[in-house]
């Protein structure tokens, strides 16, 4: 710790004493207005004494070193990046300005093809803040205070995040006992919708937080958010909780809907080809002003002999398949 | 007229989604929904998650039960499962000939003559449940039978194993539809073999009720 001295010395007129006195206070700079010798009074002006030579511990010392060296290394990374990107949109014949990363794959992929199976396995080029994992900032000063009050759990960012996620628990709670004795109900229209998203896996809320995470620890993540989510008043912290809530793929909308033809009779049709079931082939048609008719390969459903096979194939199905 | 079968039995044969059994599925993929009028409700959320293929035996047709199909899957020997279903068909075409004859007969109440073979069979299941069993637990070097309670499916699973088992024990000359039927149309009633072999079990666990503390020891 810095000790700051701030010495006010009265000093007498000798000129001994005044020397002598400073060799007593080491090194206690004083600045000293002296008149003339025959003065009786000199007036010091106090000011801070020599600041102590702050003694930094090896260990700040070897931290202070490491992040101003990762520091370095994240400017060089970024600067070769960004002249390794102006290259290549030079050599693609593109705007070295208006160059985005999408761009940026698809010319990796165009100059380095390659056919390794899994995607994280090609060559690729992306900023170094996605390449180099994420650090986290100085967590404590020179003086070795931590900033964060909840330095010491060793995990400060994901114990702060399991208060917050309770304080708004707590919040709602009240919310809703306030309402309930107005008589006022949650509003339906604004309902949270979760039905299309999870919560955020370990690895990303690991990645999100610049922090490990014991399995354990996930889990009490895991159900306290279940506990918010379930509040009816919920959307009133919608913007905290999407922040943990990762969107899942819609299966149904990564299918295409094909455009029906027009037959002699002009009625519409669609012909799917190469439908399989184990080692059987077919090609289906449906029509739209049908009949409610199957017909395979020439025959009704008698086609399949079995009796389990006609009750799989329901009837009602094959008319929903509405164009 | 609707089939009972399918709406009265409650849905506990259906393998649990927490148990973990050898499957070429990852653990994410969730089962399907067949029936029909629960897909609108429950389809919403299942549109983002990856579901298994349903399987063969499954539809939501008026053909469908459940009890029904697990008996079905019961009565299977080396996979022949058509088979199965041709002896089950000629099963309930005996027991609806029956259950006729009676009824014109009109010596019975009429009312309670059921003819419907479906109901009849999930009747005879029912009726030859165990609740207990008797299971062999070692305190201070003896063995003592103590009566422990059945899970649902277990005590499903034993119902229709009795009732097979009683329908096999027969001479060679007998088919197994006729002995089938006998034996469904008499645990419908709540007589034969295999009712009996349920009540001895019952009575074994009532007498046996001393060493029940056994169990927790």
């Amino acid at each position: 710790m810095a000790l700051r001295v701030f010495a006010l010395n009265l000093i007498k007129t000798n000129r001994n004493l005044l020397q002598s006195s400073g060799k007593i206070n080491g090194g206690c700079s004083v600045q000293v207005v002296t008149s003339a010798t025959y003065a009786t009074q000199v007036t010091v002006e106090a000011t801070p004494a020599a600041v102590q030579k702050q003694k930094v511990s090896k260990a700040m010392k070897a931290y202070l070193k490491r992040a101003n060296e990762h520091d370095e290394f994240m400017k060089t990374q970024h600067l070769d990046f960004q002249i390794g990107k102006r290259h290549l949109a030079n050599m693609m014949g593109a705007d070295a300005e208006t160059f985005t990363q999408e761009d940026i794959d698809e010319a990796i992929a165009y100059l380095f093809p390659s056919g390794l199976y899994d995607k994280r396995a090609r060559p690729a080029m992306r900023s170094p803040d996605e390449v180099f994992p994420a650090r986290k900032a100085a967590e404590f000063d020179e003086t070795g205070r931590p900033f964060h009050s909840m330095f010491y759990t060793g995990k400060p960012n994901f114990f702060q995040l399991l208060h917050d996620i309770v304080t708004e628990t707590k919040k709602l709670n009240d919310l809703e006992e306030r309402m309930l004795r107005r008589g006022n109900k949650p509003d339906d229209n604004q309902k949270l919708e979760t039905a299309g998203f999870q919560l955020l896996p370990k690895e990303q809320l690991e990645r999100f937080l610049v922090e490990h995470i014991a399995d354990i620890e996930y889990q009490s993540f895991c159900s306290s958010m279940d506990r918010l989510i379930a509040s009816p008043y919920a959307y009133k912290s919608r913007a905290f909780i999407e922040r943990f809530l990762k969107p899942l793929i819609d299966q149904s909308k990564q299918l295409e809907v094909p455009k029906p033809k027009i037959d002699e009779q002009g009625r519409q049709y669609v012909t799917t080809y190469e439908c399989l079931r184990k080692t059987a082939r077919a090609d289906v048609t449906v029509r739209l002003p049908g009949t409610g008719k199957i017909t395979i390969n020439g025959q009704d459903i008698s086609y399949f002999s079995m009796e389990q096979s006609r009750e799989q194939v329901s009837v009602e199905d094959l008319i929903k398949v509405v164009l | 007229m609707a089939y009972a079968c399918c709406a009265a039995t409650k849905n506990i044969l259906r393998v649990s989604q927490f148990t973990r059994l050898m499957s070429v599925y990852p653990s994410h993929y969730v089962n399907p929904i067949v029936e029909k009028n629960l897909q609108s409700s429950k389809g919403n959320e299942l549109s983002h998650i990856p579901i298994k293929a349903a399987p063969n035996d499954l539809n939501d047709t008026i053909f469908y039960g459940q009890l029904k199909q697990k008996f079905l899957n019961y009565i299977t020997k080396k996979g022949n499962a058509a088979l199965a279903k041709e002896l089950l068909t000629k099963t309930f075409e005996i027991i609806k000939r029956t259950q006729i004859e009676r009824l014109n007969l009109g010596t019975a109440d009429q009312e309670k003559v059921i003819t419907d073979p479906e109901t009849l069979l999930v009747n005879a299941i029912e009726n030859s449940r165990p609740l207990l069993t008797l299971s062999a637990i070692k305190r201070g070097g003896v063995k003592y039978q103590v009566p422990i309670p059945l899970t649902e499916r277990k005590s499903y699973f034993l119902a229709m194993k009795w009732i097979l088992e009683a329908a096999r024990e027969k001479e060679r000359k007998v088919k197994l539809p006729d002995k089938l039927a006998w034996e469904i149309l008499d645990a419908a009633c709540g007589q034969g073999r295999v009712i009996k072999k349920k009540d001895d079990l019952h009575r074994q666990c009532e007498t046996n009720r001393a060493y029940a503390h056994y169990r927790w020891s």
